[in-house]
């Protein structure tokens, strides 16, 4: 008998070939140091696009008219990251196709929760709709409006989207309100964070080693950034708890600590215990000439997504290109928007990739 | 020699322009295309450079000019290709282009605003046209059998006898209906009765252009919450709702109204787009010169960007590669330049000294320019080697045909070639954008001369579309009687015997060989024996031609310690096997077939005449047996 040959990587191209080979070459087009060397040296928005023309953007900003705004620029970016995804949903086939569509939820629930916020603050709808993530775009999005409580919400309108079942644990009958509105947000994001977890998992392979990592950081760093933006808010330590996706290595212990917590210091201390947190939270503050903790984060996620890119045969690049492709969009418009408000003192503050 | 043996002989040369003179200097030396610029300023960013303004402004050109063409496409006018190659205007007229520009894009814009709100106005009334027209059933329905309508759907009856019903009627895109329907139900918990009928011209959508299938629906409800409910929804989901009048006088009298203003409205949305058409086509024109002017004028500012800007602004300093037989010609050419710009001062060409390799340039015409890019596409020759392409022309097709062998299939692919290369112009002038096609006809040389040798080779070896000719009567005559022939599947003709005339076939393969079972060890024998001798013979061909490398670059020992010993090994050991297979053809005929020797390499490095020592092994006696299981 011959010793445990792992079968899907053989199969793997038959399927996902073409479309791995696409995302990695996408993935060498991603803005390299020397690009951000060129940008940060830029006067102005038009200096900008010059350069951006010799890398893998080309003449995206070739055909807008009038003087250049970095709005202008966030679109055309996020425009051509969206053509890429969709080509490769289109391409894709089970069950690949799951895993990208799981990746469209995160944009859903956001979209969802733009809308609901907006139609709180009496926005017009076509205004919020602009707004929205186009790979969040689902059909019956322009009509949330209707509901005004969580209730209704389910069952006129999310009921038949892909994001029904993690709305079970939050129908209430309570109205739609400011805090309730974020607690949607986060129970919504748990759920399906959770779920995503456990497909990427059944999935096995080198698939659910490397998708799984990802996806521990993303619920420990959420369940770390819940706790810090809860200290001051009406939030009960109970209601925060019941927000933590169960996914991450945290789980158990760590997120019963984290839900006892008073203050920063305390929420640290927790972190302390984990050896991959800690070196995180050392040197993170707001003074200037520090990083804050999220950009420790960032750049940990950045990391991570970078090392999928180390192995073959397995659909953690596509999650990692979207992420690190967003990353680069931060970064771009970070940078425009210094060079355009002439404000050069944190314009090194962006997250090199490669 | 002549210059297609070796390539041309370079110089690496400096070149000092005034700044006056520079734009016009540049644009004579861009029309001329012999001189290859470096860049002076490699670290230099690409903002950062002397000329970005220029270059910004041309982009900023082209994007206005890729604009109308887009527009001139949308009204599918064809431009008009004249063939003109516009000097670069000078630089005081790029400001007027860029005025016209301008003047041109503002008020294309301005033309389609108005046609789109034109055409919104027009979609609405169109669409409350239909809805006028289809409600008259729904509300025939309502009025005329209130209770079948009633009991057909899941409303209680007593809502219906309490109060009237109040409705909206809009017009929605058709494939939003089902989840528009879903959204309904769910929301008003079923307490809504939709209608829907399908609009069966497909209407236009005013911002796209694009043709939208739509319908009419019309909902039925009772009570204020519903009725904000629903509208809500409506909007959600982009429909357009419309007032409906109740009776069906006030239904008519607005359906005429409609369509006065429909009529009206139809008359200047035609007007606005004769205007449209209009500048359009007055703008397709000159759409191509200006294009071409464009492109040359940021092409001039790019290459003045690689030059280096003296420390007292008053020249240009660049550096070149040009071949030295052209210098002359560049002169004129930089002369006629500064005349353009009146300058005073001429502009001066160093010729430098460097220890750099040169660019190997060939130059070429129409018919050798494609073999010198196949030769290319292996790897460019260095600085003054011999150039493999003129024999290229040549072997290349001919051993092409060596293997193609077909006469018909030749005759073919010999038309093709002939038709491309005959209607050259017209072709060349489509700039047709098929991948595919442009391989093809750059090919078109290639393809004449590949066909041409193939017919040639088709006649040698008699192959028509896999069929022979028979033009000489065949050397081999049939003397068996008729019952041997129709009893006997396969009879075999010795040419030893009278079956053969004594003299072969005058051209080419003996037809006779097209009937034979064993035509393909027979061919086969051939064509490779005829393969072997022309490869041998072309790279003895080849490695001579190093010879003239050697001594043109002064090498001698190389020609001792490589050209004496390649051609000693392939003489040796290939020449001599050549040699064995012309002495095969020639000194042994039918009679003596039997006891030629056999051509072989291998006998060259051993004998091959002993026999294997097979011992009594019971490892041999059982791996035999299981083999056999």
């Amino acid at each position: 008998m011959a010793p445990t040959i792992p079968m899907e990587e053989y199969k793997f191209n038959i399927d996902n070939g073409y479309l791995e080979g696409l995302v990695r070459g996408f993935k060498n087009g991603i803005l390299s140091r020397n690009d951000y060397l060129n940008l940060v040296q830029c006067e102005t928005l038009e200096d900008l696009k010059l350069h951006l023309q010799s890398t893998d953007y080309g003449n995206f900003l070739a055909n807008e008219p009038g003087p250049l705004v970095v709005s202008t620029i966030d679109d055309k970016l996020r425009e051509k990251l969206v053509v890429e995804f969709q080509h490769i949903r289109h391409h894709a086939v089970e069950p690949l196709s799951t895993f990208l569509d799981f990746i469209t939820y995160g944009y859903m629930i956001d979209n969802i929760i733009l809308l609901i916020t907006g139609t709180l603050h009496q926005r017009p709808i076509g205004e919020l709709i602009s707004k929205c993530h186009p790979l969040g775009s689902f059909e019956q999005m322009e009509a949330i409006h209707v509901a005004s409580n969580p209730a209704e919400l389910y069952n006129a309108v999310l009921v038949d989207t892909p994001l029904a079942p993690f709305f079970v644990d939050c129908v209430t009958e309570q109205d739609l309100d400011e805090l309730n509105v974020e607690v949607i947000r986060n129970t919504l994001y748990k759920a399906y964070l959770e779920a995503f977890y456990t497909f990427c998992e059944k999935l096995g392979g080198s698939n659910a080693e490397i998708m799984c990592e990802i996806l521990a950081f993303e619920a420990d760093r959420r369940a770390f950034i819940i706790t810090i933006n809860s200290f001051g808010t009406e939030l009960t330590k109970d209601d925060r708890a019941k927000l933590y996706p169960r996914c991450g290595r945290l789980y158990p212990d760590g997120l019963s600590m984290l839900a006892r917590a008073d203050d920063y210091e305390q929420v640290r201390a927790v972190a302390e215990y984990y050896a991959m947190y800690a070196p995180l939270f050392e040197g993170a503050g707001n003074n200037p000439g520090e990083k804050t903790l999220e950009d420790k984060f960032f750049e940990y996620e950045v990391n991570l997504n970078k090392n999928a890119f180390m192995q073959q045969f397995h659909f953690g690049v596509f999650y990692s290109y979207l992420r690190l492709k967003e990353q680069e969009c931060r970064n771009v418009v970070w940078i425009a928007e210094c060079v355009a408000q002439r404000h050069r003192a944190k314009i090194d503050n962006y997250i090199p990739i490669f | 020699m002549g210059s297609l043996f070796r390539s041309e002989e370079m110089t690496l040369c400096q070149l000092f322009l005034q700044s006056e003179a520079s734009y016009a200097c540049v644009s004579e030396l861009g029309e001329l295309g012999l001189v290859q610029f470096r860049d002076l300023n490699p670290d230099v960013n690409a903002f950062q450079r002397k000329f970005v303004n220029e270059v910004r402004r041309c982009d900023e050109m082209e994007r206005k000019l890729r604009f109308l063409q887009k527009e001139i496409e949308k009204d599918e006018i064809p431009v008009l290709d004249t063939g003109e190659n516009p000097d670069a205007p000078q630089p005081r007229e790029m400001i007027d282009m860029e005025a016209t520009f301008e003047k041109l894009e503002n008020e294309l814009r301005e033309v389609n605003n108005n046609a789109e709100a034109l055409k919104k106005n027009f979609l609405e009334l169109t669409e409350l046209k239909h809805i006028l027209r289809k409600t008259q059933v729904f509300f025939d329905e309502r009025e005329g059998g209130v209770d079948e309508v009633m009991s057909k759907n899941l409303l209680p009856p007593e809502i219906g006898a309490g109060g009237q019903l109040g409705f909206v009627a809009g017009v929605i895109a058709r494939e939003r209906l089902p989840a528009f329907e879903r959204m309904l139900w769910r929301a008003c918990r079923g307490n809504v009765f939709l209608r829907t009928a399908e609009i069966e011209t497909p209407l236009e959508d005013p911002s796209t252009g694009d043709e939208v299938h739509k319908c009419v629906f019309i909902i039925f409800f009772q009570g204020e919450q519903l009725k904000s409910r629903v509208k809500k929804i409506c909007e959600g989901f982009r429909a357009t709702l419309y007032p409906c009048p109740e009776t069906p006088a006030e239904r008519r009298e607005m359906a005429l109204g409609v369509m006065t203003r429909i009529e009206d409205l139809n008359t200047v949305l035609g007007q606005t787009t004769d205007h449209r058409h209009r500048v359009l086509v007055a703008a397709a024109k000159n759409i191509r010169n200006w294009f071409t002017k464009v492109r040359k004028i940021k092409a001039i500012y790019h290459t003045l960007n690689l030059f280096n800007l003296d420390v007292t602004q008053k020249c240009l300093i660049a550096e070149a590669w040009i071949p030295v037989a052209d210098m002359e010609t560049i002169h004129l050419a930089l002369r006629r330049g500064t005349e353009r710009s009146g300058s005073s001062v001429p502009p001066i060409l160093n010729r430098m000294d460097t220890k750099e390799e040169p660019p190997t340039y060939n130059r070429t015409n129409k018919f050798t320019g494609a073999f010198q890019n196949l030769v290319d596409a292996y790897g460019v020759a260095a600085y003054r080697e011999v150039n493999p392409a003129p024999y290229t022309i040549i072997t290349f097709p001919f051993l092409f045909a060596v293997m193609f062998g077909d006469c018909g299939h030749g005759l073919i692919m010999a038309l093709f070639g002939a038709w491309m290369v005959i209607k050259e112009k017209p072709l060349q002038a489509q700039k047709s954008k098929n991948e595919i096609w442009t391989m093809f006809f750059g090919g078109r040389y290639i393809i004449l001369l590949m066909g041409l040798f193939s017919i040639y080779t088709g006649l040698i070896y008699n192959d028509v579309f896999s069929k022979s000719f028979n033009i000489f009567g065949s050397s081999f005559k049939v003397n068996y009687g008729d019952e041997m022939i129709l009893t006997h599947k396969q009879l075999q003709l010795n040419p030893t015997t009278r079956d053969y005339y004594g003299t072969p076939y005058p051209f080419g393969i003996d037809p006779v060989w097209q009937v034979s079972s064993n035509k393909i060890s027979y061919l086969n024998s051939y064509k490779m024996k005829s393969s072997i001798i022309f490869g041998v013979c072309q790279m003895l061909f080849g490695v001579i031609l190093s010879t003239w490398n050697h001594r043109f670059f002064n090498k001698p020992l190389n020609i001792w310690a490589e050209f004496i010993p390649q051609v000693i090994f392939l003489t040796f050991l290939f020449g001599y096997l050549v040699i064995l297979v012309f002495v095969k053809w020639i000194a042994y005929d039918a009679s003596t077939a039997g006891c030629a020797p056999r051509v072989e390499f291998q006998s060259k490095f051993y004998g091959g005449t002993g026999h294997p020592f097979v011992p009594f092994s019971f490892d041999a006696i059982l791996d035999q047996s299981y083999t056999e299981d």
